[in-house]
């Protein structure tokens, strides 16, 4: 058995995160491996590492059984690899075969040889099944021929190995069956190509073997046909211990928010809801689990009044507020925060004052004839830095000072502080240390016995096994079940997130 | 506080770049920077009528840059305030000499006028942007084009004073902006630019409105998020910063030209918008700024009279600031990304 790359005890550090910690990778030559894990697993810095884009502070990279140093992309392309990155690098005013050759321009006498590189685009897209017009300009294209302009561009470059990171983020499903269609032509005229998801379905339709990384390292290296989707899952999750389940009262209340058969589509118009249904009461914490990218971001949105919905009812105290705007939501009394905290959640370069004056700034007592009361400002910023135990040298110090945590935190004060009596949590403690994790789950908890009712978001299922009263699975833009906070049970938990509605009969799933 | 401090040591290193390069300029046309800057100097500061002078010129660069301060604060960029200048001075100027009111209340119809032209000159821009994005950079420089055109061709074909060259009868006496000395030109539009400014600098500090425009001036998403209307809000912003852009051309007209002529004022409109980027959209600081462009300006017509330079060492000047500045945006912007420890988890 040969392997194209062999990634050995690589590890990468940035300040004190480690972001890949021992990490032993074997890429088998003419195979699709697939990289698969949650954000944040580590899996774009150890292909960053392998492209020579980073360098890594321990470990070694082998290549066709050499070991290589590679200090730059120039290197890594040298050593026949190639990498087709998220967003591409294209200019739109130049041609499809221009573009192929940017930066590698066929000369003749000096002067570009335009009919050879039309040739040759023409030639490689022939060979690998990559259909497209040498000559049109790729302003005019969509996505997915962008998409394999970005892939000839690397072949064009000699590359044996490829890498493909989240390549199907970008497609419409039809475009990612095309793609998967080449990528097993490339592998059947023995080339190599490594391709990262964070998507089963895809994994396991495409890979030949599949490599899962959780929290930096790599769990598991294992032939594609030997796992279920509900194993890879587990894999990618991992095991449940780090969180038990925090002590609490009987749920109060009667139903805060009601949900109606909610549907919304994503930015590439596909539908990202298809009906989701279900309550929450007063004093109740619902969990939402689900792999990234099942719908929950969106049905954050849609609840806050940030994404329109295309059907469907949402209830607030029994008042429909659906369609509303954020403002309107806001002021009938909900409170959101949002999962990408550092695009939406605050203004990195505004003080924490200013951060926890958002969304309130026309209100009394903040602000009184349309003035902003500076005291009260002040003086609340204290109480709340104080009472959210945010560390900070100042209510002046801008938020891009502040830890991940405490960044989380300041979101949080502001949220919490807003008299709402429906909070939406998503990610409640994603990139935030062990110390503000306990602190912030605490948080909740007293929020719940506040009577709030509480929908918390989170890819991390010990999270909310800790904090919830019901989880309910997300899956496809659906909810696959619902699960009792007091009686979860891993593999049926597994299962409803790869997809799988459990048999109650029967014991099928072995387990990892 | 250090914020503040780093960005004003910047701008000051822009200046003394500027001024640096431009002297290797003067010294290509064998005259000696020293005199140049000095005589500068002395034209614009020389004599209480030259003090003067340098404010009249300071007085439409100051509206126009804090008409491009309003929208630069909001994340927008209205370049067409030149545009807005020339509408605004054909508005003032039109209600000036066809009518005949009191005193007060022509000077207060015809500034109006102005802010009302203004304000029309970038309604479709503004609508184009709240509504689709459209870039606002683009339309509204494009509709300076037009408005100057505009202006001129009705100034010639419809306005034109009998005999006169090409420019409109003169406004009446009682819609004058009245002048602050005997000696100068110089009259209280200054005045309603300084009080601009403060009143600007205190509504982005301490009105809740101003908040909204600031934070969606700095991150938009954030903005949305909290409840605030960003298309609604983009609007009102540009059609503000236009407002104060055709107010800038009622002052010209009415406080010192008392007409309208082709090539009613030369570049104001852009000098502005520099003075406002140059001020890193801060209204107090424009002040200054725009009293440095128009002591260039103003000392600059001494310059061909007592040295050999040119008085276009002043548009070189300019230019090297623009490139000073804007490297600066560029350097700033690209060590912001680089903070990769607080967004680690999307490794």
């Amino acid at each position: 058995m040969s392997f194209a790359i062999e990634l050995k005890s690589i590890t990468k550090r940035f300040g004190s995160f480690v972001a890949n910690e021992d990490v032993n990778l074997a890429v088998e030559r003419g195979k699709i491996h697939a990289i698969i894990g949650e954000n944040g697993a580590g899996k774009t810095t150890l292909m960053n590492v392998l492209f020579g884009l980073l360098q890594p502070d321990e470990g070694e990279i082998w290549i066709d059984g050499e070991k290589k140093v590679l200090p730059n992309p120039a290197a890594a392309i040298a050593a026949g690899i190639g990498m087709v990155h998220q967003h591409f690098k294209l200019v739109p005013s130049l041609t499809v075969a221009e573009n192929v050759f940017l930066g590698m321009e066929i000369r003749k006498g000096g002067l570009i040889d335009h009919a050879a590189q039309i040739r040759k685009t023409a030639e490689l897209s022939k060979q690998f099944g990559l259909q497209v017009d040498p000559t049109e300009r790729v302003g005019l294209l969509s996505v997915g021929i962008e998409q394999r302009i970005e892939i000839l561009k690397v072949l064009a470059r000699g590359a044996r190995t490829i890498i493909l990171d989240e390549p199907t983020a970008v497609l419409t499903p039809q475009e990612s069956r095309e793609l998967f269609q080449t990528l097993r032509g490339f592998v059947a005229q023995g080339m190599t190509v490594i391709f990262i998801s964070h998507h089963l379905e895809e994994v396991m339709e495409v890979s030949d073997t599949v490599s899962v990384l959780r929290h930096g390292k790599n769990v598991a290296s294992r032939p594609t046909a030997e796992l279920s989707k509900s194993d890879l899952v587990q894999l990618m999750v991992g095991r449940l211990v780090s969180f038990d389940r925090l002590p609490r009262g009987p749920i109060a209340g009667k139903t805060v928010l009601e949900v109606e058969d909610l549907w919304c589509r994503d930015e590439r118009q596909l539908q990202a809801l298809k009906g989701v249904s279900f309550q929450v009461r007063a004093g109740e914490i619902v969990g939402i689990a689900g792999v990234a990218g099942n719908g929950q971001t969106e049905l954050a949105e849609v609840l806050s009044g940030l994404r329109p919905s295309s059907h469907g009812r949402i209830k607030l105290a029994g008042r429909d507020i659906t369609g509303r705007s954020a403002r309107e939501i806001r002021a009938a009394g909900v409170g959101h925060v949002p999962g990408d905290r550092l695009v939406r959640g605050v203004d990195r370069n505004a003080s924490i004052a200013l951060n926890l004056l958002m969304g309130r700034q026309d209100q009394s007592p903040w602000s009184r004839h349309g003035i902003i009361d500076r005291t009260y400002l002040q003086q609340q910023t204290k109480a709340l830095i104080e009472r959210f135990d945010i560390r900070a040298r100042s209510p002046e110090s801008t938020a891009k000072s502040l830890s991940g945590g405490n960044i989380q935190k300041v979101v949080l004060a502001r949220e919490f502080t807003g008299g709402a009596d429906c909070l939406l949590i998503d990610q409640p403690t994603r990139g935030v240390d062990i110390g503000a994790q306990e602190s912030i789950h605490a948080e909740i908890m007293r929020q719940r016995a506040a009577g709030k009712a509480i929908l918390v978001i989170s890819v991390q299922l010990d999270e909310l096994i800790a904090l919830a009263d019901r989880i309910l699975v997300m899956f496809g833009g659906t909810i696959m079940g619902e699960i009792a906070g007091d009686r979860v049970d891993e593999e049926e938990i597994g299962m409803l997130m790869a997809g799988v509605v459990p048999d109650p009969h029967s014991q099928t799933v072995d387990t990892v | 506080m250090s914020d503040r401090f780093d960005s004003l040591f910047g701008q000051t290193l822009a200046i003394l770049f500027a001024l640096g390069l431009g002297a290797l300029v003067i010294l290509t046309v064998d005259e000696s920077p020293a005199r140049v800057f000095v005589t500068l100097l002395n034209g614009a500061f020389g004599s209480p009528e030259r003090i003067a002078g340098t404010l009249l010129q300071t007085t439409p660069i100051l509206i126009c840059g804090i008409a491009a301060c309003i929208s630069f604060r909001g994340g927008l960029f209205n370049i067409g305030i030149e545009g807005q200048l020339f509408m605004g001075g054909f508005a003032a100027t039109l209600v000036g000499f066809s009518f005949n009111l009191p005193p007060v209340l022509h000077l207060a119809l015809a500034m109006a006028a102005a802010i009302v032209a203004g304000m029309a000159w970038i309604a479709i821009p503004a609508f184009f942007r709240a509504r689709y994005k459209t870039n606002e950079v683009v339309s509204t420089i494009l509709a300076n084009y037009v408005a100057i055109l505009l202006t001129s061709y009705l100034t010639i074909n419809w306005f034109k004073r009998p005999g006169g060259q090409s420019e409109t009868p003169p406004i009446l006496e009682s819609a004058y902006l009245p002048e602050l000395f005997s000696f100068s030109r110089l009259n209280w539009g200054l005045i309603i630019g300084l009080v601009l400014a403060l009143a600007v600098h205190f509504f982005f500090t301490r009105t809740a409105r101003g908040y909204a425009v600031s934070e969606m001036g700095a991150n938009p998403k954030f903005a949305e998020y909290g409840g605030i209307n960003i298309g609604k809000l983009t609007f009102l912003v540009l059609i503000a910063s236009g407002a104060v852009g055709g107010l800038a051309g009622g002052v010209e007209a009415l406080g010192v030209h008392h007409r309208f002529m082709e090539g009613f004022a030369p570049g104001f409109g852009f000098d502005g918008v520099i003075a406002a980027l140059l001020a890193n959209g801060h209204p107090i600081g424009t002040i200054f700024t725009a009293l440095f462009f128009g002591a260039l300006r103003s000392g600059s017509l001494l310059l061909e009279v007592d040295t050999t330079a040119s008085r276009e060492i002043i548009t070189v000047i300019q230019a090297l600031i623009i490139l000073a500045v804007s490297a600066q945006i560029t350097i700033r912007r690209k060590a912001s990304d680089s903070t990769a420890g607080e967004r680690r988890w999307k490794f």
